[in-house]
């Protein structure tokens, strides 16, 4: 009975040490947990948060994305001379497929899609007051960056065969691990194009008019033009522009000056979608690049002559251009401010949608295409032009768009050669990064790069 | 070598009141028949005693029915009941114990000729009052397969230890350390790249034994730790009987084992003046020949340099010539002292100790304090409950230099040139900014103008119920935990380099790791007719929480305020926590068979926070059989084979040193416009597990003439596979890669080790051991086809590639001086032998060598005479090279202004010179990139450690009090023998040191050659 009692109290006093098996469960604490951040209301649209950040980067929409579609496009507009190889290929249209800068642009763009695919799995957990908006947001950012991401690693839709050139993978599944089916061909033009239109059309039903600095109707339905404007489907495309100036009734406007509508911390009344930058958050790669040595840039990018004889002598815009006191040679005022945020959709590229539309149709939906071209021309101190051209509309947004990201996707839509090359030349088409053709033998390589 | 001390080691007390009857008699040899002087002779149980003469005569009065025990420095202890006899003859025998001694094995101890398993054991005593500040360092080539490497001789700082090789690419290669039955911390918890020690903070003295498990049979019960082996150390217990105090005082200095060879103030003015030079002939001007040349050339601009180089000095003069290596070292002392008592009664036993030491590093401001105490006890309540409870605490205090890649680190002041004084003639340090004389902001500057002071304080203890619930029955239950706290504090003022544009700069941090484990099991010990049983069996659970903060600021008032109170700004602060546990069952059954069949069978399984939900828990088998063939009729009257055992192991055994949370698919904190957003940063593997080893072994240990020669044979081989690699994925996942189990390798080798009892007469004894290991090691699977991890760094050479063991050097191979014009030369390795190129970009990679030695060993002597010993250990690494990755700077013909090596005075001056050093250049690349030129043989052998003590004769002290007296100097790493012209080849240069990075010199401090003389005593 003693013995009994001896070791029952052992077993006691060691069972209470040992009582807590219970704690292999142990969680991280920097980090969080997949499910967890799946799990509430307040996480998911902290993720969405995380959606928004992961497009800013350099990489994306923080600059590099519109600095890529500009050193694409003429040589004679501008010149890098950098010491950075990775814009330089681009520029010399002479990529390799180990092209730093490339490889990002597609990394970071399936990391957003990525992101948003979690977000759209969850939306059931999402307050439903809000349970449309948050579905909005996702769907936007997903069809904007298969959007770029087709624009950029595929051949334009405008060289048609659409059905068979191949595209980008689409992905619409979140990432929960490694198997099999991660390993995703690439879909083809039309099949991505068509989900980039779902996507965007889903966007532009379920989001608010105004929704703070995140996507909203107006710049949903924008990206929605600017799709149709590659696929040529300028009726859809001028809808598209129409209906969006519509959802900015009231909530944007074309600013006064042009100047006013570059540098600014915070969005100028007439950005419909732009990326925040301020001193604590963010990055600008327009100014990293474009900016003289003397504001903070790399002083990269130099403005050639063929791009300032875009313009009249008298048009105000010339004004933003400056000479770098330092090598002397012609820059963009733009972005001079490191801490600024980077313009994506402007209103003014909405008027000039609408009215390239309008002309090529016949049609003066919304508003008369000489209406709409002077209120951007006015701005600019032109002169009322009343019987405005499909190619008055084409060099007008050269002038008023320029260096924002529009180079080579309007010269690939209106089937124009870029430095001697034809529109739809393997050189203008970015490679399938070597790393991914390394890891992913189901997919093809674009024509031109040993593929 | 347990000699004076085992005359308290007493069992039993059966004292009462006898009669004392005068007793004489004779020690002799039994192998010789010398008599033995100096024998100590005790009445058991008792302080009575004497020593025999120099005829091995001795008298003493004893009781009738009293019990005399024999003791001598390598004879085996002897007792004679006195039974009323009045002469007392003894004979003693040798002390050949090596197979009769305890070893300590996972979760109990065993007999070691009934070990099927591979133990090397490492005595306490062997150790004790070594000159280094951690006990691996100590044991350093005293066990076979068992390679110790200090990164470099910075105090207290990263050791290496890889039991029969390294078996990781990503996780730890460490073995699993584990002090009186709990698994302690033991990695590096420095917030800098230079990794502190934790096993610095055991005051080694206090140690009774080291065991190191090796192959899978002995580690496999630790389960999926175990793969890198496991070291058990066991503290010192009290034992019944009077108390034993023995005090230790040590004295000592320590200085470089090497330097290197630099230009004196004559030769750099030479070497640099000519690589100006060379640059003018090349760009056509000629500034000696044509003085119209010197305005704007380089050779202007270089005396320029020296001008500003030589401060308030005349180089032209030779003014000065600064020994800017000598500047990096210290006059470095220790002193250490240790006080420990053990006794006990028949109830209640107890060890306790007190130590400090004092030790300087031989770099300048680096020092390492510890002081620490211990109390062990154990306590017999009943005949059949036994607890006990064991408490170390220590502090200790590491005054720290900066990693070996800071211009601030002390033996970065080689670059600076000689022409520098080290202070101007007013007394104040040149720097390279408030008083410039330099281009390096130096040591000097920093030594005087900061602290960076590491402190620690630990707690190790352990607690245990011990309940024989039958004769053969034992139910144990411990608890234990390692309490570790670190305070790094670290203050750089306004005039030094961090903290000159901030007016100083201030960091403090805390580190708090709470590491306990509870266990229960049971133990059968039965002998049921010809069998034997040993069995256990129980549970255990660990769990580990680690707490850090710190914070960071700048701009202090006065240089004076050092704490981060003062600082005007707080600049960086953060707070993480980090966890594991391990919830394991264990179970042994050892088997014995008519004393010679042996049989061991273990397992554990493991499940841990660490695995994904997929593999929660692993299962971690061995099994292994003995043969004791000695033991047969056959062999039982060979006299000459004593001992033959044949034994063979194999078991799994697991890594599980993997991130606490790799198989989770995480999302980390972001922002965006200054809102808080979360991103994925890692992809679920719930697949994700520990690496796994499979060993198998196979031994042979044997005795020959009585034992008088013994030894192990062994030979393994250990396959790794499923370790943890970064697999990249397809970008498309919105991921770059996951943390898979898929790579393999191997290690495979043979061990030896031979214990010869030389000489055994009255006067002289000689014990010898040498150990041998050899091993391979080979990286046979990568993820996929992939053939090769490489970081692409353009100054380092360690990659993983298959086929070559980890880490091996590769990297373009150096072919000497062009002899037309001085033009460093690489090997194409191409399609055409020997084809030479001076583009290094157009010459091809190739394996250059391997970074790990793969033949180590030790070899140990003692010699006793009278009361004098001998005791030396060479220790030896070889088949391994060394990079040195400053040889870009310091060797690279006159390319920046860094002082250079003595060797590139034989740099190539005109067509038709040959040579291995290039033409100097100034700021020209001719051959300093990372290449073979930069690597050399990194073999040595050094006398690791000499001892000569003088034990004074027992009959002299006892009149003051003493029993025992023991006076000795030592010295460690005392000779060196290599062909690395380096500082030291035992190196590994801290702020790099990882699995892969291993084998390079970057300015790392080397070993330190100590002397000591030191004072023992018993009383």
């Amino acid at each position: 009975m003693k013995t009994l009692k001896n070791i029952l109290a052992v077993v006691a006093i060691i069972g209470l040490l040992i009582g807590c098996n219970e704690e292999l469960d142990l969680r991280p604490p920097q980090d969080v947990d997949a499910d967890l951040a799946l799990s509430s209301d307040a996480n998911v649209k902290t993720t969405l948060l995380g959606a928004y950040d992961a497009l800013s980067e350099g990489d994306l929409l923080g600059g590099s994305l519109q600095r890529n579609a500009e050193l694409l496009g003429q040589k004679s507009h501008i010149q890098f001379s950098g010491t950075y190889n990775a814009p330089a290929e681009i520029w010399r249209k002479d990529i390799t497929t180990v092209n730093l800068d490339v490889t990002e642009v597609w990394l970071g763009g399936y990391d957003v899609i990525n992101i948003v695919n979690n977000v759209i799995s969850a939306l059931e957990v999402v307050d439903e007051d809000d349970r449309d908006r948050i579905s909005g947001e996702a769907h936007f950012i997903r069809g904007l960056v298969h959007f770029e991401l087709v624009k950029f690693f595929a051949q334009p839709y405008s060289a048609g065969n659409v059905a068979s050139n191949l595209g980008v993978p689409l992905i619409l599944e979140p990432t929960r691990g490694i198997s099999e089916e991660n390993y995703v061909a690439r879909a083809s033009v039309a099949d991505v194009y068509d989900q980039v239109i779902r996507d965007l059309q889903i966007a532009e039903a379920n989001l608010p008019s105004d929704n703070d600095v995140y996507a909203n109707k107006a710049a949903a339905a924008a990206v929605l033009s600017r799709v149709y404007l590659q696929q040529l489907a300028y009726e859809e495309a001028r809808d598209a522009a129409n209906r969006a100036i519509g959802h900015t009734n009231g909530l944007f406007s074309l600013a006064s000056g042009y100047a006013a509508l570059y540098n600014n911390s915070s969005n100028s009344s007439e950005d419909i979608f732009a990326i925040q930058v301020n001193t604590q958050d963010g990055v600008n790669n327009l100014q990293l690049y474009f900016a003289a040595a003397g504001f903070g840039g790399r002083g990269d990018i130099e403005i050639q002559p063929g791009q300032l004889a875009l313009y009249d002598p008298g048009d105000l815009r010339l004004n933003l251009y400056y000479d770098d006191p330092a090598t002397g040679e012609t820059r963009t005022g733009k972005y001079i401010n490191q801490f600024a945020n980077v313009p994506f959709i402007r209103l003014s590229e909405l008027y000039l949608t609408r009215a390239e539309g309008n002309i090529r149709l016949g049609e003066t939906v919304g508003d008369t295409p000489e209406n709409d071209l002077f209120q951007i021309q006015e701005r600019a101190g032109l002169p009322f032009n009343a019987t405005p051209t499909v190619d008055d509309v084409l060099l007008e947004r050269r002038r008023e768009l320029a260096h924002e990201g529009h180079a080579i996707h309007d010269y690939k839509r209106l089937q124009l050669p870029v430095d001697g090359l034809p529109f739809d030349a393997n050189e203008l088409v970015f490679p399938i990064p070597q790393r991914e053709m390394n890891v992913n033998k189901n997919l093809k390589q674009n024509a031109g790069y040993g593929g | 070598m347990k000699h004076m001390f085992t005359i308290i080691c007493i069992c039993l007390v059966s004292l009462g009141a006898y009669a004392q009857t005068n007793i004489s008699g004779k020690v002799t040899s039994a192998e010789d028949g010398e008599p033995l002087p100096g024998v100590s002779v005790i009445v058991k149980g008792t302080t009575q005693g004497t020593v025999t003469d120099v005829n091995g005569q001795y008298t003493l009065s004893a009781p009738s029915a009293g019990t005399l025990v024999f003791s001598f420095v390598g004879m085996a202890s002897q007792e004679v009941t006195v039974n009323g006899r009045s002469v007392i003859d003894a004979q003693l025998e040798p002390d050949i114990k090596q197979l009769s001694e305890v070893v300590v094995v996972g979760y109990g101890t065993q007999i070691k000729s009934d070990l099927t398993g591979n133990i090397a054991q490492v005595d306490g005593e062997v150790i004790a009052n070594v000159p280094v500040p951690s006990f691996e360092q100590a044991i350093q080539g005293r066990s076979a397969g068992v390679l110790v490497s200090s990164q470099n001789g910075k105090v207290g700082q990263g050791i290496n230890i890889r039991i029969r090789g390294g078996s990781s690419i990503t996780a730890s290669n460490e073995p699993l350390y584990v002090v009186d039955g709990i698994p302690i911390t033991a990695d590096n918890q420095s917030r800098t790249g230079a990794a502190t020690n934790p096993l610095a903070d055991i005051n080694f003295n206090d140690i009774e034994s080291i065991d190191i498990l090796k192959d899978a049979s002995a580690a496999a019960i630790y389960g999926s730790r175990a793969a890198n082996g496991v070291v058990l150390i066991t503290t010192k217990k009290g034992k019944q009987g009077k108390t034993q105090f023995t005090a230790n005082f040590q004295y000592g200095v320590s200085s470089p084992t090497g330097k290197r060879e630099w230009l004196n103030a004559k030769e750099y003015v030479e070497l640099y003046r000519e690589a100006a030079y060379n640059n003018d002939l090349a760009e056509g001007y000629d500034p000696i020949n044509d003085p119209g040349d010197y305005p704007g050339s380089w050779l202007e601009y270089m005396e320029e340099t020296f001008d500003f180089l030589a401060g308030d000095t005349d180089w032209r003069q030779l003014e000065n010539d600064t020994d800017w290596q000598k500047e990096a070292f210290q006059d470095a002392r220790l002193t250490a002292f240790d006080l420990s008592a053990a006794g006990g009664t028949e109830k209640t036993r107890f060890y306790a100790s007190g130590s400090y030491s004092d030790q300087d590093g031989i770099l300048i401001g680096n020092n390492f304090k510890r002081i620490s105490g211990r109390l062990n006890l154990d306590h017999t309540a009943t005949d059949k409950l036994t607890f006990g409870l064991n408490v170390g605490i220590s502090k200790t205090t590491n005054n720290r230099v900066t990693e070996d890649n800071q211009f601030s680190t002390p033996l970065q002041l080689v670059a600076q040139s000689p022409l520098t004084p080290v202070r101007d003639k007013e007394g104040n340090l040149y720097d390279n900014a408030l008083n410039p004389a330099m281009f390096y902001y130096p040591a000097t500057v920093e030594l005087e103008n900061s602290h960076f002071v590491s402190t620690v304080f630990r707690n190790l203890v352990n607690t245990y119920v011990s309940y024989d619930i039958t004769d053969a029955l034992t139910l144990k239950g411990e608890y234990g935990f390692d309490l570790l706290t670190q305070y790094e504090d670290r203050y750089q003022n306004s005039k030094t380099q961090t903290g000159l544009d901030v007016n100083g700069y201030g960091t403090s941090r805390w580190v708090r790791i709470f590491n306990n484990t509870s266990r229960i099991y049971l133990n059968w010990n039965k002998e049921l007719g010809v069998s034997n049983f040993d069995i256990i069996g129980g549970f255990e659970y660990q769990k580990s929480t680690r707490d850090q903060t710190n914070v960071e600021g700048q701009g202090f008032p006065i240089d004076n305020l050092k704490t981060v109170a003062s600082a005007a700004e707080i600049v960086a602060g953060s707070g993480t926590l980090n966890e594991f546990s391990f919830l394991s069952y264990f179970a042994r059954a050892n088997y014995k068979l008519h004393g010679r069949y042996l049989l061991s069978l273990s397992g554990r399984v493991d499940a841990s926070s660490r695995f994904g939900e997929n593999n929660q828990y692993g299962f971690f088998p061995a099994a292994s059989v003995g043969w004791i063939i000695s033991n047969e009729q056959f062999l039982s009257d060979n006299s000459f084979l004593s001992f033959l055992k044949l034994r063979s192991s194999y078991g799994l055994t697991g890594n599980a040193e993997i991130g606490n949370y790799d198989h989770f698919g995480l999302y980390r904190p972001v922002s965006y416009d200054q809102t808080s957003g979360l991103r994925p940063s890692q992809i679920p593997n719930p697949d994700l597990e520990w690496e796994k080893t499979a060993q198998l072994d196979i031994g042979l240990d044997f005795g020959l003439m009585n034992d008088r020669l013994s030894g192990e044979l062994d030979y393994y081989i250990k396959k790794t596979s499923g370790l943890l690699l970064d697999v990249p994925v397809p970008g498309t996942t919105g991921f770059e890669s996951q943390t898979q189990n898929i790579g393999e390798l191997e290690n495979q080798g043979i061990e030896l080790v031979l214990n010869y009892n030389a000489i055994a007469t009255g006067n002289f004894r000689w014990t010898t051991s040498v150990n041998l290991a050899k091993n391979n090691n080979k990286i046979t699977q990568l993820s996929g086809d992939q053939e090769i991890i490489d970081s692409g760094s353009s100054r380092w050479l360690n990659v993983v590639k298959v086929g070559e063991p980890i880490g091996v050097f590769y990297g373009v191979e150096y072919a000497g001086a062009d002899p037309d014009n001085g033009d460093a030369l690489f090997y194409v390795n191409g399609e055409t032998p020997g084809e030479t190129t001076n583009n290094f970009n157009s010459a091809n990679k190739v394996v250059l060598g391997n970074p790990t030695p793969d033949f180590i060993g030790g070899w140990s002597n003692n010699i006793s005479f009278k009361g004098l010993e001998l005791n030396f250990l060479f220790q030896w690494a070889t088949g391994n090279k060394i990079f040195n990755g400053g040889g870009g700077f310091m060797s690279a013909n006159g390319r920046y202004e860094d002082n250079q090596t003595k060797d590139q005075l034989r740099r190539w001056q005109k067509p038709g010179d040959i040579t291995d050093i290039p033409q100097a250049r100034l700021y020209e690349n001719n051959g300093a990139q990372a290449s073979s030129r930069y690597l050399s043989d990194g073999s040595y052998i050094r006398l690791k450690n000499i001892t000569l003590a003088y034990n004074l004769p027992v009959n002299l002290i006892q009149n003051i009090g003493f029993n025992t007296a023991r006076i000795y100097v030592s010295g460690q790493n005392v000779l060196t023998f290599t062909d690395y012209d380096g500082w030291d080849p035992e190196v590994n240069t801290d702020y790099r040191a990882s699995n892969i990075n291993l084998g390079n010199d970057f300015y790392a401090a080397p070993q330190a050659r100590t002397f000591t003389v030191g004072v023992k005593v018993g009383f």
